[in-house]
C-alpha cells in the first residue's frame, strides 16, 4: 500500500462510516426500505439522475443535480482550501466565514458598479472578493505577528466583526438596493451586471460554472505552491516548526502573513463564486455556512488541497442530492450529520492508524508511527 | 499540533453546530410520506418550497404549510409522514375569521410535496426538484424566493406557481408578470391598523412599540398601518410610539434585547413583524410580566397566541393559508389564472385573532375595533401602507 493511499484511508473509512451510522439512523427511525431509497435519492440527486436519463428522460436529468453537486463543491473546495493554507503555516484559521462574506460583499459590490466588459469584470470580481478575504485574515495575521494574539481567538471574533459590519450595517444601509416598485420587497445588494456574472458552462441544462473549473484551478494552484516552490515549502517549514525555520534562514513572520492572507484570499474567491455564480447578488444574509464546513472538509481531506478537493466532491455530491431525501421524509440535516460524523471519526484516525497498522503491516517496527502522523 | 488542531477544529464545530440549533427550524423532518414514485404518477400535486426559516417557525412558514397541508389535502404531519387529520383537528385550526367563509374549507384531493430550504442558494433548485416530481402548481414562500421562482418559472413555462409576498421583478427591480405565475400580496397595513387601535386602547402607560425585521417595504406596511391604528385610538401613544428594525428574521437575541429595550422605556404593548426575532420579543415580554410588568405582545402572521397565552394580547393574522388554499382548489377547478393579487381584511387575506386575555373595558375596546373592521371592509376606511400615505392620513386625523 502506497503512502499516499494509506494516507487517505482513515478519511474514506471515516466517510463510509458515516454513511453507514446514518443509513441505520434512518432505518431505526423510519425502516430499512426508506433508508435505502432516501440513500438512493441522495445519490441520484447528487450524481445525476441516471434511472430517469436511462428511461428516456432529458439530459437536464443528470446535467442538474451535477451543476448542483460541483456549486457545492466548488465552495467546499475553496474554503476547505482556507483553512488547509493556514493549517500548513501552523495556523488555524476558524475565520474562513468571516473572510468569506467579506470576499461576497466586494464581489457583489464589484459585481454592480463597475461597468466594464466580462473579459475584465469577472477578473475584477474576482481579484476584489481575494483582496476583500486576505485583508479581513490579515488583521488576524498582523495581530498574531505583532502582538500574538492567538488566531482562534482574532477569527472567531472577526467572524462576528464581518457578520455586525456586513449583515447588520452594509446590506441593510449603504449598499441596499432600491426597490423600484412601491410594494416590492428586495433584500440585499443590487443585482449585479450580467457582465459580471459568472458564465455557465452548460446553459440552461444546470447551474454549473465557471466557479467550478476555478476551485479545481485553486486547489492544484495551492498544491504546486505548497510542494514545488521554495516559499511554499518554507511555508511548510513553518508550520512544522517555526524555531528551526526561523534557524534555517526562513522570514518566519513573513511567510506566516503571506499564508494568512493566502488563506483569506481562498475564503474570499468562495464569497465571490456564490454571489457572482449563482445568487447574482449579497442576499440579506449569507446564511449557509460554508466557511465553518471548509474546516471539517479540510480535515477530512488531511489538509491535502487534492485530498480536500476530493472530498468537497464527496460532500458535495450528499449536499446537493440530500434535499431529495425530503421527498421521503427524511430530516433535511442528515447530509450535515454524515458530514459531522465522517469529521469526528477523522478526530479519531490515530486510532484507525493503529488499527490498520496492525491489520495489514503486523510487522512494522515501532519507529513507524513518528512518519505515519499526518503533519498539520 | 495536528492533535491540538483536531481539538480546536471540534470544539469549533461544536459552536457552529449549536450556533444553527438554536435557529426555530429545528422542527421535526419535512415532507411527505409520499414516496416518489407515487409523487410523480400524483395527479394533484402541490409543491411547496419553504424558506430557510423552516418548519416550525410558528408564523409565516407555517401558515403557508397549515394551508397545504391541513386545509388542502387533510393531512397531518407527522414524524415524517403524513396521517389523515381529524375534522375536529382541521376545525381548530381555522382562526375565527375565517370560521364563516364561504366556500367553506374543505379537504381537497391534492398531495402535499413539501421541501425545506437549507440556504438561499437552494431555492431555485428545490422549486425545480418539484417540477421534477410533477408537481402542477409549485408555490414559493416569502419573497426572498421571487428571483427563484421568476428563473425557474421562466424555464417551465408548462408549470404554474404561486409567489406569495412578492411580485415578479426583474434584475432592475421592476414588477412583471409571467404568464405562469400568480403572485399573492397582502395589504399588511389593514391588519396592522386593528391590532394598532386596540393596542391604543389598551395601554395603560400611553406608550405602544413596534419591532420590526429587516427594513422592506413589506415590513414597513405592518408599521405604518399600526401607527395609524394607535393614531385613530390614542393620538397621544401614536406620537410617542416607539418603532426599532432589528434589521434580521432570524436572530432571537436581537428581537429580545430590542424588545427589552421598549419595555424599559415604558412601552406596554409590543407588536412585532419579525420573524423568529419576534420570538425574542415575546420572551421578553414574557419575562417582563413574570417582573410583575403589565405589557402585552402582539403577534404576527399566525395566531401566537399558544407561544404566551397570558402575555399575547392577539396577533395580527396574514392568510397565506387561505391563499394557498385557495391557489390548490382553484387549480383542481382548472381556474387558476396567472395575474397579481392583492389580500385585503375585505378579502379575508389579513385580520385579527381572538382576543384571548382579559382587560379592564374589553368588551368595549373590541366593539371599537369591530366598527373600525367594518369600516374598512366597507371601503370608507383607507389605511395608509406607507410614509407618505401615512403623512397625509396624519393630516386628515384631527
Amino acid at each position: 500500500m502506497g503512502e499516499r493511499a494509506r494516507q487517505a484511508l482513515p478519511s474514506v473509512l471515516s466517510v463510509l462510516l458515516a454513511l453507514v451510522l446514518c443509513w441505520i439512523a434512518i432505518a431505526m427511525t423510519r425502516d430499512v426500505d426508506t433508508a435505502t431509497r432516501a440513500y438512493l435519492q441522495m445519490f441520484w440527486g447528487g450524481v445525476g439522475n441516471w434511472p430517469a436519463f436511462l428511461d428516456g428522460g432529458p439530459v437536464s436529468a443528470l446535467t442538474r443535480p451535477l451543476g448542483e453537486a460541483a456549486m457545492k463543491a466548488a465552495l467546499l473546495t475553496l474554503t476547505g482550501l482556507s483553512v488547509a493554507v493556514a493549517f500548513k503555516v501552523g495556523l488555524f484559521n476558524i475565520g474562513a466565514q468571516g473572510q468569506m462574506i467579506l470576499g461576497a460583499l466586494a464581489a457583489a459590490v464589484v459585481g454592480a458598479q463597475l461597468n466594464v466588459p466580462a473579459v475584465l469584470h469577472i477578473p475584477a470580481a474576482l481579484a476584489a472578493a481575494a483582496l476583500a478575504g486576505g485583508t479581513w485574515s490579515g488583521i488576524a495575521a498582523a495581530l498574531r505577528i505583532r502582538r500574538g494574539v492567538h488566531e482562534v481567538i482574532s477569527t472567531i471574533m472577526l467572524n462576528w466583526v464581518a457578520v455586525s459590519l456586513v449583515d447588520n450595517w452594509l446590506v441593510i444601509g449603504p449598499l441596499k438596493a432600491v426597490a423600484q416598485g412601491q410594494q416590492s420587497s428586495i433584500t440585499g445588494t443590487a443585482e449585479i451586471l450580467s457582465s459580471a456574472q459568472l458564465p455557465r458552462l452548460l446553459g440552461d441544462l444546470s447551474r454549473l460554472n465557471l466557479g467550478f473549473p476555478l476551485a479545481l484551478a485553486a486547489a492544484v494552484g495551492v498544491d504546486l505552491w505548497l510542494k514545488r516552490l521554495r516559499v511554499g515549502f518554507e511555508t511548510r517549514a513553518v508550520g512544522l516548526g517555526p524555531e528551526a525555520a526561523r534557524t534555517a534562514g526562513v522570514p518566519v513572520a513573513w511567510r506566516t502573513g503571506q499564508a494568512m492572507v493566502l488563506a483569506g484570499a481562498m475564503a474570499g474567491l468562495a464569497g465571490a463564486v456564490l454571489v457572482l455564480g449563482t445568487e447574482g447578488r449579497y442576499p440579506g444574509t449569507l446564511g449557509a455556512p460554508y466557511g465553518f464546513d471548509g474546516i471539517a472538509i479540510a480535515l477530512i481531506g488531511n489538509n491535502n488541497p487534492l485530498g480536500l478537493t476530493v472530498a468537497a466532491l464527496v460532500f458535495g455530491v450528499l449536499r446537493a442530492g440530500g434535499t431529495r431525501m425530503q421527498l421521503l421524509g427524511v430530516h433535511k440535516s442528515f447530509p450535515e450529520l454524515i458530514q459531522g460524523l465522517a469529521l469526528l471519526f477523522v478526530a479519531g484516525r490515530l486510532i484507525w492508524l493503529a488499527v490498520l497498522r496492525r491489520r495489514t503491516r503486523p510487522s512494522v517496527a515501532p519507529a513507524a508511527p513518528v512518519v505515519e502522523v499526518p503533519r498539520a | 499540533m495536528q492533535r491540538r488542531f483536531l481539538v480546536l477544529a471540534l470544539a469549533a464545530l461544536a459552536c457552529a453546530c449549536s450556533k444553527k440549533k438554536e435557529e426555530p427550524s429545528s422542527g421535526p423532518a419535512p415532507t411527505p410520506a409520499a414516496t416518489a414514485q407515487a409523487a410523480e404518477k400524483a395527479p394533484n400535486a402541490v409543491g411547496l418550497v419553504i424558506d430557510v426559516g423552516g418548519r416550525g417557525d410558528h408564523s409565516f412558514n407555517d401558515a403557508a404549510l397549515r394551508g397545504l397541508e391541513l386545509w388542502a389535502s387533510g393531512k397531518r404531519y407527522e414524524g415524517g409522514r403524513y396521517v389523515d387529520a381529524s375534522a375536529q383537528e382541521l376545525r381548530e385550526s381555522i382562526s375565527s375569521d375565517l370560521a364563516s367563509i364561504a366556500p367553506s374549507l374543505k379537504p381537497l384531493a391534492v398531495k402535499p410535496l413539501v421541501l425545506q430550504s437549507k440556504a438561499q442558494e437552494d431555492y431555485a433548485p428545490n422549486l425545480q426538484l418539484l417540477v421534477e416530481q410533477g408537481a402542477q402548481l409549485t408555490i414559493g414562500n416569502g419573497y426572498m424566493l421571487a428571483n427563484a421562482v421568476r428563473d425557474v418559472a421562466t424555464e417551465n413555462p408548462k408549470s404554474l406557481f404561486l409567489l406569495i409576498d412578492s411580485q415578479v421583478l426583474d434584475a432592475q427591480g421592476k414588477a412583471r408578470q409571467l404568464p405562469n405565475v400568480r403572485t399573492i400580496l397582502f395589504k399588511e397595513q389593514e391588519g396592522s391598523f386593528l391590532v394598532g387601535a386596540l393596542a391604543g386602547l389598551v395601554t395603560k402607560t400611553g406608550k405602544v412599540g413596534f419591532v420590526g425585521g429587516i427594513e422592506v417595504p413589506l415590513i414597513k406596511r405592518f408599521e405604518t398601518g399600526y401607527r395609524a391604528g394607535v393614531m385613530t385610538t390614542n393620538p397621544k401613544a401614536a406620537a410617542t410610539l416607539m418603532g426599532v428594525y432589528t434589521g434580521s428574521f432570524n436572530s432571537v437575541a436581537a428581537g429580545k434585547q430590542v424588545a427589552q429595550d421598549l419595555i424599559a422605556k415604558g412601552a406596554d404593548v409590543v407588536f412585532h413583524a419579525a420573524g423568529a426575532d419576534g420570538l425574542g420579543v415575546i420572551q421578553a415580554v414574557k419575562e417582563a410580566r413574570a417582573a410583575g410588568k403589565s405589557v402585552y405582545a402582539i403577534g404576527v402572521d399566525s395566531d401566537q397566541s399558544h407561544l404566551a397565552p397570558e402575555a399575547i394580547l392577539t396577533s395580527m393574522v396574514k392568510h397565506t393559508d387561505l391563499a394557498v388554499y385557495q391557489a390548490s382548489r382553484d387549480l383542481l377547478d382548472g381556474k387558476l389564472v396567472a395575474g397579481e393579487q392583492v389580500l385585503g381584511l375585505k378579502e379575508s387575506g389579513v385580520g385579527m385573532a381572538d382576543v384571548r386575555v382579559d382587560f379592564p373595558g374589553k368588551a368595549e375596546a373590541l366593539q371599537k375595533v369591530e366598527a373600525l373592521r367594518q369600516r374598512i371592509v366597507a371601503g370608507q376606511l383607507s389605511v395608509p401602507g406607507t410614509q407618505a400615505e401615512l403623512a397625509s392620513f396624519q393630516a386628515a386625523t384631527p
